[in-house]
């Protein structure tokens, strides 16, 4: 669907008005989006998808997708709470999971950032450099 | 005037002898006379039906005869002319046909030079794509047997890696990317 411009900028102003102290406020975007519907104002489809956008890209970018190959200790998942806290802000939202596949190492995915430090990685990049 | 008397003298003597020789053949005038008559005639008669045909068909024959040399000697001549022409004619077709030999053989010259030229490089171009061929199925196989020493070192490794880590090889590792994060 294309989204026109005004639509994108009343869709960022809805944006701004649902975020507290930097984060995303639920029940303000759950009210913003109640309205929106209820009004329904010029172009309120698009505004509303690309709203639906930029809550999924910001919701996106304080959720934390944690990989590792074996489980993770209590020590070890504080210290990288702790870390991504002093480089990400608060109201970070963790997701750990175990994956085999990885065979070693952590996969962190923060937003758009990777840091991927797992052994299949590693390998990955190797077999590329024979490629 | 003693000219005259001599030639009078002349005469008369010869008259003399004639009168001598006469009377010593014992000559009858009208038998001379007659017989020069009948010669006469008969000297006529030969002259008017038969000298004077035969005279003609001499004549006519030397002229057919002089008008056959005569043809002959303009056909002598014609042949010398044509002769000469037919010589003339040889010598421009030898000459001219030598030309064409000589710019015969200068454009089978450049032909064949040209010919050689397209060869030589039609050679070059086919060991340039040969040696590019070769080249190329070259570094082929060089990436190939690097991608699978690369797959059979990654294979390997992932085979092997779960077998010979420990949980504190496990730990280490998610311990340096956590101080990467931080750093």
């Amino acid at each position: 669907m294309k989204v026109s411009k005004l639509a994108r900028r009343e869709a960022k102003m809805l944006l701004t008005l649902c975020m507290v102290d930097g984060l995303i406020d639920a029940p303000r975007a759950r009210l913003v989006t109640g309205r929106l519907i209820e009004t329904k104002p010029r172009q309120y489809v698009a505004i509303l998808t690309h709203f639906c956008r930029l809550l999924r890209l910001e919701t996106e970018k304080h959720t934390v997708l944690v990989q590792t190959a074996v489980p993770l200790s209590d020590t070890l998942r504080a210290g990288l709470e702790e870390n991504l806290g002093l480089r990400y802000g608060k109201g970070l939202e963790y997701q750990f999971t175990q994956n085999p596949a990885l065979l070693g190492g952590m996969r962190v995915q923060v937003g758009s950032d990777v840091y991927d430090g797992s052994i299949r990685a590693r390998l990955n990049a190797l077999e590329e450099r024979f490629n | 005037m003693n000219s005259y008397l001599i030639f009078g003298n002349i005469a008369a003597d010869l008259a003399q002898s004639g009168r001598e020789v006469a009377t010593t053949f014992g000559l009858s005038w009208p038998h001379f006379i007659a017989q020069v008559i009948s010669f006469t005639i008969v000297a006529l008669a030969l002259r008017q039906w038969a000298y004077r045909p035969i005279l003609q068909v001499l004549e006519f024959r030397r002229q057919t005869i002089a008008d056959g040399i005569s043809n002959a000697e303009k056909i002598k001549a014609e042949l010398a002319r044509a002769e000469a022409a037919r010589k003339e004619i040889i010598v421009q077709a030898n000459v001219q046909a030598n030309a064409l030999i000589a710019e015969a053989r200068a454009a089978a010259s450049r032909v064949n030079e040209v010919e050689i030229q397209k060869a030589v490089v039609a050679a070059e171009q086919i060991i340039a794509k040969a040696r590019e061929a070769a080249l190329a199925e070259h570094a082929k196989m060089l990436a190939d047997l690097k991608r699978e020493v690369g797959r059979l070192v990654v294979e390997t490794t992932v085979r092997v890696s779960g077998k010979v880590m420990t949980l504190e090889d496990q730990q280490r590792l998610i311990r340096e990317t956590n101080e990467q994060l931080a750093a």
